[in-house]
């Protein structure tokens, strides 16, 4: 049971619903956008939400769109992972996204709603971040697009108020050669110990991190030392250096574990690529 | 407690609460609990009232029941003992987790009586604590419960109710519902025990154990509930199925800071057989002998006597070796114990055997009534609830076994009323097929002595000379001459209307037969009416890179005694199977250094799921128990006991090194076999 009330709001277009949350704001009624709804229910239930109303996405047109559109993969934040898995139109946010939660949650939770919440594992970006995607946010001053490397650090850097509508990937990302790999404690449901989403262009690898810091990320730092010359060991050693945040220690592992588990898994990404 | 209209109003009053906590210094490991000056948790634990009349706490300490068995003298045993191994093993807290989680709904009616629906696996228990608790006459509380969804002993334990019962006093006797949610079911609630135990082995030079010498430390944390009974049955079965002349064996509950425990399937035997069997293969590694062979050499038979010293026989103990011979073949044993597979990956086998009497109290009961329906077909009423094991399935098919009957026509009371069924001391220790099977074949018996001397006058013959089968009594020389029992059912009427006779019944009690309690100081005595022995096996394929593992297949072999329903038979053994390898394999309640639970949800506290289940094998031997209904033993819990034993065995096999610790993540492969650096 959630154990807050609130207002439901189900606007038709971006516009109304930007205009929505700042009227709702001046009500104070602490105004979220939402598409899926499993963190309102989760966290609503243990009181570690609070909400006076919510604006549901789903009835705006270009938060449902998926479709490849001039050259480019059109995604919109309202999609829900399971309709994301199912057309598969870019195999590597398929892996990424495909592990998330349970089969039941996916068919709810939304691309939006996964790179926006409150968990720090977002894994639904990782793909993203590794294909140079550019999302479209609205405010109540119209939309822009921006890079995902420029937008999203530790999260999708959003002001009160914008929404983030639309990701778009470049198509030539979508059929090149990848990883997406999900190391948990046990299960193959389960958070992360280390998720990774990477790809290969241009002979030089694009990888992006979950589980292993407390929020996702893509060093390029990183990724140059993995590029280099050398023995799989060394690269891997320094890439290691570049981690831009303590390995995170919880329920799920240890962070020594965790580095164990995050060597081998770059370990096997490079032989994947390049071979022993 | 608050008392709402709605669930959603009792949430909000509830959060105007507030609560100031004085923290105490917390006892948060058995270690803590047990240090010379250590807090004690409960400085009165030694006038502390308790429903079983046998249990020792020691004042002063955490101690909160102690028993000792005492075989044979020790000195003697280690002198002949030219071997000798020893093992520490731990395996955490951890939870029931039955879909449905706890609830009860109390009403005081004007008339002072007392309606409580309750989703329990002891209606009965439930009544007469109320009565001792709230000073009530038994006849005026109404305990009621239905399908129960899921347990593993979790709602052996009377709590909501109790509360459910006090809110209803307060609101003046109207109806109060007490559910809990998950977190609450985790954390508040009782769980599963954790459990610290010490093993110390001699042997003979030949590989026979001669020597034992055991510590079983339970963590039952800050209350005890069942946790001194099972102190108790982990010490009657303390050396697992192995003849050991010389023992001697503390098994202690002791109290810390950690969620309190109840019984959980299996009732500390997967627990001591875990030390146990991690113990065996120990000595079998350093007398360099096959775990099989010597598990073989030491099994115990008949004429052995138990670790509380009773003597053993066919019946009342079921055939050890040809559960292990049987396994052998099943898990393809001779086919290599640890085989390199591929780059990285090893393949190999570990073994779990086992025992498992029960607990009791040494004189539990159980009652079965059969009455007749018009129309000739009958209604069975027991006490045993069904929480999904199907006991009630089985008790049919016994009572129409024992009236030669189609079992369509035996209509079984799926809901328990305490107001209306017989008394069953509680649906646990795999005892209810047992007990209400026993009651319901002298129930069935004293159905037949009725149709009978109905049938007699009708069939104008002596009632010895007829029997009853197909719905009919006859004639036994001639069975075409006979009466339906739809025409004796509620009377025989003659042609000109006379009658005879009235609804036929019958009834049946039952009552734990020549148990005993345990002596004090040496554990003498008999606590369960017959043995249930397995062994099983698991096959796990290692990688040795990483330590993850899959789990390939798991195996049974259990001696049944007999099984009378053979599909539910094995399919409640592959469920143990499958809680016990999950328990095993990755469940633990994590808790910081102030003992708070740090995953006190699914999302965090994991079980093992559908997709990851291994290919699960079953075999069964029927080993008569004489005194069981149609020879049956109980299986209920069996099919968990040895899981973690056998897959702790396959994994140690797999590394070369001790794994004693549960659960087996590979994590805590990693941490065993590097030492925790990376």
């Amino acid at each position: 049971m959630i154990l807050i009330d609130f207002e439901y709001y189900k606007p038709d277009t971006v516009q109304a619903a930007v205009e929505l949350y700042q009227q709702l704001t001046i009500q104070a009624k602490q105004p979220l956008f939402y598409s899926g709804g499993t963190e309102i229910i989760t966290l609503g239930r243990v009181g570690k939400l609070y909400t006076g109303a919510v604006i549901d996405i789903k009835g705006i047109p270009e938060c449902n769109v998926l479709e490849i559109k001039n050259d480019q993969l059109i995604m919109g934040a309202g999609v829900s992972l399971t309709r994301l898995a199912e057309a598969n139109l870019f195999p590597l946010l398929t892996e990424s996204a495909g592990r998330i939660a349970d089969h039941t949650s996916r068919g709810k939770i939304t691309l939006g709603g996964n790179i926006c919440g409150n968990f720090i594992y977002r894994e639904a970006v990782l793909a993203l971040l590794a294909s140079d995607s550019i999302v479209t946010i609205a405010s109540e001053n119209g939309c822009r697009t921006v890079p995902i490397m420029e937008a999203f650090y530790e999260r999708l850097q959003l002001a009160a108020g914008e929404l983030l509508v639309q990701v778009a990937t470049d198509a030539t990302y979508l059929s090149l050669p990848h990883r997406g790999v999900k190391k948990t404690r046990m299960d193959r449901i389960g958070y992360p110990l280390v998720s990774m989403a990477a790809l290969r262009i241009n002979n030089r690898l694009q990888v992006a991190f979950s589980g292993v810091c407390a929020f996702p990320f893509r060093s390029l730092k990183l990724e140059h030392e993995l590029n280099n010359d050398g023995s799989h060991e060394t690269r891997i050693a320094n890439a290691l250096q570049h981690f831009p945040a303590p390995i995170v220690d919880d329920v799920e592992g240890t962070s020594a574990y965790r580095k164990f588990v995050l060597k081998n898994t770059l370990e096997d990404t490079l032989t994947h690529f390049e071979g022993v | 407690m608050v008392v709402a209209y709605s669930e959603f109003e009792a949430a909000q009053a509830a959060n105007l609460v507030k609560i100031e906590y004085e923290p105490l210094s917390v006892i948060n490991s058995l270690t803590d609990a047990l240090r010379p000056n250590a807090p004690l948790i409960h400085d009165g634990l030694a006038f502390y009232s308790h429903v079983v009349e046998e249990i020792y706490p020691e004042l002063g300490t955490n101690i909160a029941h102690r028993v000792k068995v005492r075989k044979g003298d020790m000195e003697q045993g280690w002198a002949k003992s030219e071997v000798v191994v020893e093992i520490q093993v731990s395996l955490p807290h951890s939870d029931h987790a039955a879909i449905e989680t706890r609830s009860a709904l109390v009403e005081i009616q004007q008339d002072g009586r007392v309606i409580v629906n309750s989703s329990s696996q002891g209606p009965f228990a439930v009544k007469k604590l109320m009565s001792t608790l709230f000073r009530l006459d038994m006849g005026k509380i109404i305990v009621k419960t239905g399908l129960v969804g899921g347990s593993f002993g979790a709602k052996t334990t009377a709590y909501p109710e109790l509360l459910a019962y006090l809110a209803s006093k307060a609101v003046g006797g109207r109806p109060v519902k007490i559910t809990n949610a998950r977190e609450e079911d985790l954390i508040s609630s009782p769980g599963h025990i954790g459990m610290e135990a010490t093993i110390k082995f001699g042997a003979s030079k030949e590989g026979k154990i001669i020597a034992a010498e055991m510590l079983y430390l339970i963590d039952s944390g800050a209350y005890t509930d069942t946790s001194p009974t099972m102190a108790k049955a982990i010490a009657a079965a303390c050396t697992g199925p192995y003849n050991i002349p010389y023992v001697t064996c503390d098994s202690l509950s002791v109290y810390t800071n950690r969620p309190y425990s109840t019984a959980f399937r299996g009732f500390g035997h997967g627990e001591l057989t875990f030390a146990i069997e991690r113990a065996v293969d120990k000595l079998a590694a350093t007398f360099g002998v096959d775990p099989l062979e010597l598990r073989v050499r030491n099994a115990i038979a008949p004429g052995d006597s138990s670790p509380t010293q009773e003597k053993l026989n066919v019946s009342s103990l079921g055939n050890v070796i040809e559960c292990i011979q049987k396994i052998k073949t099943l898990i393809k044993w001779d086919n290599g114990r640890i085989i390199k597979s591929r780059k990285n990956l090893v393949r190999a086998k570990g073994l779990g055997c086992f025992w498992k009497t029960s607990s009791s109290p040494v004189n539990a009961i159980s009652g079965a009534i059969l009455m007749m329906n018009q129309d000739g077909t009958i209604n069975l009423n027991c006490g045993v609830v069904e929480l999904g094991q199907g006991t009630k399935t089985v008790l049919a098919q016994i009572a129409a076994e024992a009236l030669q009957m189609e079992v369509d026509k035996i209509h079984v009371a799926m809901e328990v009323n305490t107001e209306l069924c017989p008394e069953h001391w509680k649906t646990v220790a795999s005892k209810s097929t047992y007990m209400a099977g026993s009651a319901i074949l002298e129930a069935a018996n004293e159905l037949k002595r009725e149709i009978k001397s109905i049938g007699a006058i009708v069939l104008r013959c002596p009632p010895e000379d007829l029997d009853v089968g197909d719905s009919r009594v006859y004639l036994r020389y001639d069975p075409s001459f006979y009466v339906e029992f739809k025409d004796i059912a509620h009377g025989y009427r003659y042609p000109n209307g006379n009658s005879i006779g009235g609804q036929i019944m019958g009834r049946g009690s039952y009552i734990m037969t020549r148990l005993s309690t345990l002596d004090q100081n040496t554990g003498y005595g008999k606590s369960g009416p017959g043995w249930v022995v397995g062994c099983q096996a698991v096959e796990v394929e290692l990688d040795t890179r990483d330590y993850t593992y899959k789990i390939v297949r798991a195996a049974t072999v259990l001696d049944v005694g007999k099984a009378l329903n053979p599909k539910n038979v094995r399919c409640i053994l592959r469920s143990g199977m499958a809680m016990g390898l999950s328990l095993a394999s990755r469940e633990a309640l994590v808790f910081d250094n102030q003992g708070v639970v740090q995953n006190p949800q699914f999302r965090t506290y994991k079980m093992m799921r559908f997709g990851e289940q291994p290919e699960y094998l079953v075999e069964l031997v029927e080993t008569s128990q004489i005194d069981a209904p149609y020879g049956q033993r109980g299986v209920g819990e069996h099919g968990l006991i040895g899981m973690a034993a056998a897959l702790a065995n396959a994994l140690s096999a797999a590394t070369g090194v001790e794994l004693n610790q549960l659960p087996l993540t590979p994590e805590t492969i990693w941490k065993a076999v590097t030492g925790g650096s990376q």
